[in-house]
């Protein structure tokens, strides 16, 4: 009998992430690549490398998606779970950390705290109303500063008096940084002063409330920052861990629920296999015109198969099944 | 006169129920749909909550239909939701809208104030009309909440996904439909049974978890992002402190007559907040307080710069019942999928706590 190995992928804003896991959980193959705005393209992308990866005696046994892209994803490989992203992370987390209690995460476009005892997750928060200290606030600012990402935190590690940044909203911290640059502050400062600014803004803000203990993890793709990093111990006072994989623990954490899955329930996984890569698939957008909400509604389709829809208010376009395959009176708009 | 008034989930069917009897001319403003919000946020102060908005974009899309008479309640509670009608009647005479507002003060004038407001929008209607056509209006209203109690409630047991909602849908249009007490008797039975009827999936054990918070965004699907029709998706049975029938008969009638009908949840919240803070604080705290040990968590609706409810989200923390909150700000701001996002993760995590392990 064929091993079964085991899929996860993470589609973000920013990162497309994917991990293939082995049935004694150990990590086989993991792909980390940007998103850039086409996600069905870079999905593609990642089975096409991924794929050649598995070993020789084994077969897919599962699949799962997480991330703000899970379900278009899901659709797409044919996951047999689609989770959200604190769970696939925490997951993740409890299983390379089993005594972890609190897991920071920080991503290109939002920011989570996970409060976990005892193995169970007790509270979480995500960033509501500000995107003030995440990933692609950070990348901006290097471009903005002509240096890249990774130089990003060796500068700023070279500070010796950080300036103070106000990092209330990426609107004003941006117009702080320039106006302490105009007044001649290094760059290296002026880099941690910001550093410590988000740092500050996510315990206010995502932490606010939380009980924050030991042993705290550190993931996601800003946890690559080894300044934002010594910015949490210093301001945590204690010890911040960064697991090995860091920007792969949603993925992980998806492949290890779709595991879960199978090893629960036995069934024959619906993964579409790794020739998906090839295929065409269409997205367009229509606008309902059945009551005056107007919906913009999304849809996936393969040749003249329509495999998913979503963005209504309603139920009308949702269930595949419930709908006949072209949405009569709507203005289909690309 | 064309008289109008701003939706609240709803209430515009039991609204229309008192005034069709009296032979008023009137219109109800569309539905709250992406036009009203564009409209809401162009006119509107930015810091101002949702339920401001959302009511001034009813109100513009009424007049634009040909309404020139408003009616409304306020209060003089410790919100400020109950001054809004005056910043809203001068944002719309500087768009130049000749409109009046007609209005009656609930916390002074009660059931008397209400009745008198029907009479003088129906040009001086007998008072046995007024009275009948008010009655008929509640029922309608009792209906209405009948009705969504049963869907929130069947909605997390279905097997073919998508049953209860349509049929919840058709219950409101056949309510709205229905012209007298027989016919409204016979809707509430016939779609009851067809609601009970679908068929659930066996021995299903669903979570359950309360709604609570400010009224406008409870009781307001598109408010609220159709919060309890997702929870129900993900296979949760919801309930809440806040309907409107209880709501209105709460402010009509028990009040008037000293009966706190919330009684026990004030006493539940003293520990914590000795005092009504405005708007549904004090109910909020109170329920987090009650509801421990009878539900496995609770949501908690708050419009965006919202007082009452930001000062009863930092209090409940702090309280000793451990019953998991997951506090979702309304706001013409919040996206859908962040609010799907952290809707799925909470289930997951009271359902993690039940079971006392990661894995389902």
């Amino acid at each position: 009998m064929q091993k079964k190995v085991f899929l996860g992928i993470d589609v973000g804003s920013v990162t497309t992430k994917c991990a293939l896991m082995s049935e004694d959980i150990e990590l086989i193959a993991h792909r980390y690549i940007p998103t850039s705005g086409k996600p069905i393209i870079q999905i593609q992308k990642l089975m096409r490398e991924i794929s050649s990866e598995i070993p020789s005696d084994c077969e897919i046994g599962g699949a799962g998606t997480t991330g703000s892209a899970r379900y278009l994803a899901g659709e797409i490989i044919g996951a047999d779970v689609i989770k959200n992203e604190i769970t696939a992370h925490a997951v993740a987390a409890t299983h390379f950390y089993p005594d972890v209690r609190t897991i920071l995460e920080i991503g290109g476009q939002d920011s989570k705290i996970i409060i976990i005892r005892d193995a169970v997750v007790t509270d979480f928060g995500m960033n509501t109303v500000c995107a003030a200290g995440t990933g692609s606030f950070l990348d901006h600012q290097a471009l903005r500063l002509g240096i890249s990402i990774n130089e990003f935190a060796s500068e700023a590690m070279k500070s010796k008096n950080p300036v103070r940044i106000a990092g209330r909203c990426t609107v004003f911290a941006e117009s702080d940084m320039i106006h302490k640059q105009q007044m001649g502050h290094s760059t290296p400062d002026i880099l941690y002063g910001l550093c410590q600014a988000l740092v500050r803004n996510y315990i206010n803000n995502v932490g606010l409330g939380k009980s924050i203990e030991k042993p705290i993890i550190f993931q996601g793709g800003v946890a690559f920052n080894q300044a934002i990093v010594r910015a949490f111990e210093e301001e945590l006072a204690t010890e911040i861990m960064v697991p090995e994989h860091h920007e792969v623990m949603g993925a992980i954490g998806a492949a290890i629920i779709a595991m879960e899955n199978y090893n629960a329930t036995g069934k024959k996984t619906h993964f579409n296999g790794f020739s998906i890569s090839d295929i065409s698939y269409e997205t367009s957008t229509f606008t309902c015109n059945g009551c005056p909400n107007q919906c913009e509604i999304a849809q996936l389709k393969l040749g003249e198969k329509v495999l998913a829809r979503w963005g209504g208010r309603c139920e009308k376009w949702e269930y595949i099944s419930n709908i006949s395959e072209s949405p009569e009176g709507a203005v289909v708009t690309g | 006169m064309r008289i109008t008034f701003p939706h609240i989930g709803n209430a515009y069917i039991a609204i229309k129920a008192m005034l069709d009897p009296l032979g008023v001319d009137y219109v109800v403003p569309p539905k709250c749909n992406k036009r009203t919000l564009s409209l809401a946020t162009k006119y509107s102060p930015e810091g101002v909550c949702i339920p401001f908005k959302l009511n001034l974009g009813n109100m513009i899309e009424a007049v634009e239909l040909g309404a020139d008479h408003i009616m409304n309640v306020t209060g003089h509670g410790t919100c400020r939701m109950g001054y809004y009608f005056k910043v809203q009647e001068q944002i719309l005479r500087d768009m130049g809208y000749d409109v009046t507002m007609m209005l009656t003060g609930l916390s002074e004038h009660k059931l008397k104030g209400f009745l008198n407001l029907l009479r003088s929008v129906s040009n001086n209607a007998p008072w046995s009309k007024i009275i009948s056509s008010f009655a008929f209006g509640i029922a309608k209203m009792t209906a209405l909440d009948d009705m969504e109690i049963l869907a929130n409630n069947m909605r997390a047991f279905e097997i073919h996904k998508g049953t209860i909602t349509p049929l919840y849908r058709k219950s409101l249009q056949a309510i709205d439909d229905a012209s007298d007490y027989h016919s409204l008797k016979a809707v509430v039975r016939e779609y009851g049974e067809e609601m009970s009827g679908v068929e659930v999936i066996p021995d299903y054990k669903p979570l359950k978890i309360l709604v609570v918070g400010e009224i406008y965004v409870v009781l307001d699907p598109f408010a609220n992002m159709d919060v309890e029709m997702e929870l129900g998706k993900l296979g949760v049975v919801t309930n809440r402190s806040l309907y409107l029938s209880r709501w209105v008969k709460k402010g009509l009638f028990f009040n008037p007559l000293g009966i706190d009908q919330w009684r026990d949840v004030h006493k539940a919240a003293m520990p914590y907040l000795k005092r009504d803070i405005g708007g549904d604080g004090w109910e909020t705290v109170g329920e987090k307080v009650i509801s421990t040990g009878h539900y496995d968590g609770m949501v908690h609706l708050a419009p965006f710069t919202c007082m009452p409810e930001g000062t009863a989200q930092c209090i409940m923390p702090s309280t000793k019942e451990d019953l998991p909150v997951l506090a979702i700000y309304c706001d013409e701001q919040t996206s859908k999928a962040g609010m799907i996002t952290r809707l799925e993760a909470f289930t997951d995590m009271i359902a993690m706590k039940k079971a006392g392990c990661l894995s389902q």
